[in-house]
């Protein structure tokens, strides 16, 4: 098997990949490919919502995976799509964690394979998710979150302002308002005595 | 500026595009989290509707973005959300699908860490949007995901209009969720799906944070205790042993 592709390898596949436009790449290669997988694939679902058909999900995931190494990626900024196998791609799954811990001392969660529908719950990550928030409330809203017995890590919203100022994107206002929120997340664990929670 | 910045524990996270792309501030983020050796989440929300179209096309582009997160961009776990073009929520009947389908497959043929992300339509202290947390937290768990993020409730799009009952109605649904048979949750899940999806067309729009909690205590209303109650019950009804 052929060693697993990192980021740098990524940008350099890219930085020889084949130029394609982008407007091809969104309505011709991306969809053309999709239905040619399903296809293949003879992918067709039912009215359930979670498979209860094994085989079907064994060809869907092969109809990922084929996707993936007969489309490539798009880079828009180059202008071109970066070619990888199906062995790289298997190699690079094959490499994945298969644990991540995240938080530290009595609040640190170790998130690994469940395995269908185990009884071992997911990890439960409250927050806003990207949802705007007011400055003036950020840490009492993450705390609402920090505070639920059921909640292991969390996840940020987006400030507002900052020191009254837009957080708009780009711009060193952005960057300011990212460290704010940050600050604000560990504000609210520790008010909710749950320092070391991870974010 | 004490304790800013991210811990080796925490975790960094990186957007691709939709459907298959990523830019080169993206790659440029990544390298660095790469180097540094920190713990990356690497997102996508393929969009039901867009570029793909149909149904088991997403779900095909789901499983091809989700395996390139770890294949081309050394991330540690994937952050799914298949979104619906039209209510631009996750909670739908085919975004569902979308996630469960794509989870499923990949969970049936590897070790990766699988995470999902929230988008209702209903805001806080609304049964509408309590509901549709618990379902895709239903189908979240029993398709075999790891990790739940969320919820962005009125759609994360309107200020302050997200509160931590969300996410007790989320962790609370999963753990009951867990362990149960597929075919059952399947059945709890299309009954609630019927209590909600008539609501998309005109969403109850709920209440912002500051009128959902005493903002001094941070101690939800007992308003929004009451519709947690409602809630409960009707997914108690639908046949999920949540805890009330």
């Amino acid at each position: 098997m052929p060693r697993s592709l990192n980021v740098f390898d990524s940008f350099d596949r890219f930085s020889v990949g084949k130029k394609v436009r982008e407007d091809t790449w969104d309505y011709v290669t991306i969809p053309k490919n999709a239905l040619a997988m399903k296809e293949k694939y003879d992918i067709s679902f039912g009215p359930e919502v979670i498979p209860e058909d094994d085989d079907l999900s064994d060809r869907l995931f092969k109809a990922g995976l084929e996707m993936l190494a007969i489309s490539g990626f798009y880079n828009p900024n180059l202008g071109k799509a970066l070619s990888v196998t199906e062995d790289e791609i298997l190699a690079g799954v094959e490499n994945a964690p298969r644990k991540v811990k995240l938080g530290r001392g009595r609040e640190r969660v170790s998130c690994k394979p469940r395995r269908g529908n185990s009884r071992r719950k997911p990890i439960i990550q409250g927050g806003p998710t990207g949802a705007p928030v007011s400055e003036g409330i950020f840490p009492q809203m993450m705390e609402s979150y920090a505070q639920e017995r059921v909640v292991d890590t969390l996840v940020s919203g987006v400030l507002n302002t900052v020191s009254g100022r837009p957080s708009t994107t780009n711009t060193p206002w952005e960057i300011q308002a990212t460290l704010a929120e940050i600050k604000y997340v560990r504000e609210a664990c520790d008010r909710a005595g749950r320092r070391g929670m991870g974010i | 500026m004490t304790n800013a910045g991210h811990r080796i524990t925490d975790a960094h996270e990186c957007s691709q595009l939709n459907e298959l792309k990523i830019d080169m501030t993206g790659l440029n983020m990544l390298s660095g989290w790469t180097t540094n050796g920190d713990t990356i989440m690497v997102e996508q929300m393929p969009i039901f509707g867009g570029y793909t179209g149909g149904l088991e096309e997403t779900a095909i582009s789901d499983v091809a973005t989700t395996l390139a997160s770890f294949a081309l961009f050394s991330g540690n776990f994937h952050l799914d959300g298949p979104i619906h073009i039209r209510w631009n929520v996750t909670t739908a009947k085919e975004t569902l699908q979308v996630a469960a389908h794509a989870a499923a497959a990949i969970d049936a043929n590897t070790d990766l860490l699988l995470a999902n992300q929230y988008y209702p339509a209903g805001g806080p202290c609304t049964e509408m949007c309590l509901l549709e947390t618990a379902n895709q937290a239903i189908t979240d768990t029993g398709s075999g995901r790891e990790l739940l993020s969320g919820s962005a409730a009125a759609k994360g799009v309107v200020k302050d209009k997200t509160t931590g009952m969300e996410a007790r109605i989320m962790g609370e649904a999963a753990i009951a969720a867990a362990g149960m048979k597929v075919s059952e949750l399947n059945g709890i899940i299309l009954k609630l799906l019927s209590k909600y999806e008539s609501g998309f067309v005109k969403p109850p729009e709920g209440k912002t944070f500051q009128e959902c909690y005493d903002v001094k205590t941070v101690k939800p209303t007992a308003e929004y205790l009451a519709v947690y109650d409602g809630a409960v019950q009707v997914l108690r009804d639908a046949g999920l042993p949540i805890k009330h």
